[in-house]
């Protein structure tokens, strides 16, 4: 009952946020100077053309009537159509979003089952041989940008020991693909038994994933560890030590008080993962939602974005909400 | 002097990690002042008999695709970091730290405005956005300073009015309103210093990350084009290579970004330690 009237209040709050991102969009794309019934006629289109595709499009009114048609159009779950290839653009984004939720995800949980152990061990052994490592790591997974990482990845993995297999795709060539259940490669062909397909999938996703998890693992382990230090220190802690409770006991309770803050932090960091993945997809040819999004960004293709930037604001809200969930049924205070 | 080197002593001692970035930070500070004295070759001279060279005698890090000379590039490169980060903090911080302070002092609609605007930032993956501004407002390098500027605003507002917010609490604000100070000189003498130390120790990470996100946005081909010595364009140059194993081009302009990264994440490290001495020893 509580998480449902947590979700409305969610639900509320969030309408404003996602009609500032969707006015920010809509104006971005109308003071860009493109002119969209240009893009869309093409090269070889005469002024006639231009001007019928002006007047279809309702680019002749004033802006803010622009802008209530486009949200009226948005209202009936339509995004309008891709000026480059005319294509349905929520078609166009969903087909796409498994591959990039694949990565993303695959890589956020591998990233949060090294970081947070780590970041209590760490808070627990401070200056230890673990506290030392956690912080060199978490002080190249900082500063590494994605770029480099992915690139130096390949050349030792790829490249090197031919280990991995070439950053081009998310199967093998001579490999078909699963039929598509999930969108999910991986999982598709697990669900239909196809371990061929199952393991040239895995293998693809391994580089992307790690890379993503490195990224997510680095900010992660400082706020598990700065947090978890706090707890340490704090009053109800050292009571507990004093009371003599064994330390098996106390690394539960540090671990419980721990959570909170690192899941709702961890939820905000996955959000920044998935302009991270833009450019890992750009690197390994991966072909999700986010290299979509970044190719029709380059190449102005102005309806493709603005149903983009709306997806993306929709998925960190969707974490965001899950994050609080997963939150209320740790900590009995925020379920009031 | 004696006295000063024997401070300086200390200050190393109390934050080897902080001094050591500093160290490596002023190193490429001078490169970047210095490159056209330390680079062996002009950085966009083309050498056509030897493109792709391995690293050698003559190309210390061997040559591109276009066969420049990767090392004097990346020495050239320095100049394009500062260059981008320097004038990005210096916007971030005029504009957030004023607005952070009125927003968290004043409270009321001012808040609420920068709140809601600063929850946008935050429901969006910032090089997205910074890549969608960009693409649509023209690519030139000051557009690319701007757009990465606008992101830090928010971070400096966010971080000077979390310190004006528990200051607002501590009664030093009201005894000074009850003294009879008028808002200017409470908001300049009595919250600005105080508010400034979480600012401050922001710096360097506030600059790590524009140099990172400046580089990315060059790789993807937004900003500074190719022939120039910048090190994400040189990374982008060099990203086809990299499969077929020429990795001087890629990894080695990746690596100075690296460094740089890191050294000024461990100069806000040691500054955060030093300005805050109860978080000392902890991580960010």
């Amino acid at each position: 009952m509580a998480v449902l009237r947590l979700l409305i209040r969610r639900l509320f709050f969030a309408l404003p946020i996602l009609f500032g991102i969707l006015l920010l969009t809509f104006l971005l794309v109308r003071l860009s100077g493109n002119d969209p019934a240009g893009v869309l006629a093409g090269p070889t289109a005469t002024g006639e053309d231009v001007i019928r595709i002006t007047k279809q499009l309702q680019l002749d009114k004033p802006v803010w009537q622009q802008f209530i048609a486009y949200v009226n159009t948005l209202a009936h779950g339509d995004l309008g159509r891709s000026w480059l290839s005319d294509k349905p653009v929520v078609r166009e984004l969903l087909i796409r979003l498994p591959a990039t939720l694949e990565m993303v995800i695959g890589g956020g949980i591998l990233g949060a089952l090294i970081a947070i152990p780590l970041g209590l061990r760490a808070a627990l052994r401070v200056n230890g041989i673990l506290d030392h490592s956690s912080r060199i790591l978490s002080l190249i997974g900082f500063g590494a940008p994605t770029i480099f990482l992915g690139l130096l990845l390949i050349y030792v993995f790829f490249y090197l020991f031919g280990w991995a297999p070439p950053p081009m795709g998310r199967l093998d060539l001579l490999t078909t693909a699963p039929p598509t259940i999930t969108g999910s490669y991986l999982i598709d062909a697990l669900l239909t038994g196809n371990w061929e397909a199952a393991r040239s999938a895995a293998a693809r996703l391994v580089l992307p994933c790690v890379c993503v998890a490195t990224v997510y693992a680095a900010p992660l382990i400082a706020q598990t560890r700065a947090v978890a230090m706090d707890v340490l220190a704090s009053d109800y802690a050292r009571y507990a030590r004093a009371c003599g409770l064994p330390p098996r006991d106390i690394r539960r309770m540090v671990w419980r008080n721990t959570a909170v803050p690192v899941i709702t932090y961890g939820a905000t960091e996955l959000v920044a993962l998935f302009g991270a993945a833009a450019v890992l997809e750009l690197i390994f040819s991966w072909g999700g939602v986010s290299q979509f999004g970044l190719m029709a960004i380059l190449k102005g293709d102005f309806a493709v974005v603005q149903g983009f930037t709306l997806l993306m604001s929709l998925i960190a809200m969707a974490i965001f909400a899950v994050a609080d969930i997963v939150v209320m049924s740790l900590d009995p205070r925020a379920r009031k | 002097m004696n006295t000063a080197l024997r401070r300086a002593k200390a200050l190393i001692l109390s934050t080897p990690v902080g001094a050591a970035g500093l160290a490596i930070v002023l190193l490429y500070a001078l490169v970047a002042l210095f490159a056209p004295a330390l680079a062996p070759h002009p950085p966009i001279k083309a050498f056509a008999d030897s493109v792709l060279a391995a690293p050698d005698a003559q190309f210390w890090f061997g040559t591109d695709g276009n066969g420049m000379d990767v090392f004097s590039r990346i020495l050239y490169g320095a100049r394009y970091a500062f260059g981008i980060s320097i004038p990005v903090l210096a916007i971030g911080m005029v504009c957030g730290v004023p607005i952070g302070l009125i927003a968290g002092y004043r409270g009321g609609w001012v808040d609420e405005l920068a709140l809601r605007l600063m929850d946008v930032l935050r429901v969006f993956p910032s090089i997205v956005l910074a890549l969608a501004i960009v693409a649509a407002t023209g690519q030139t390098l000051a557009n690319v300073v701007i757009v990465i500027a606008i992101l830090d605003i928010a971070v400096f507002v966010r971080v000077v009015r979390a310190e004006v917010l528990t200051l607002r609490a501590s009664g030093m604000v009201d005894a000074a309103i009850n003294a009879g100070n008028p808002t200017w000189r409470i908001l300049l003498v009595h919250l600005l210093p105080n508010s400034l130390r979480g600012a401050l120790a922001q710096m360097p990470i506030r600059m790590a990350w524009a140099v990172r996100v400046s580089a990315t946005l060059a790789f993807i081909g937004v900003g500074v084009q190719v022939p120039e010595p910048e090190w994400g364009a040189m990374i982008r140059e060099g990203s086809e290579y990299v499969i077929s194993g020429e990795w001087w081009v890629a990894l080695l302009p990746g690596t100075a970004l690296v460094i740089l990264v890191i050294a000024l994440s461990m100069l806000g490290d040691g500054l955060s330690d030093l300005l805050d001495p109860r978080r000392a020893g902890r991580a960010r």
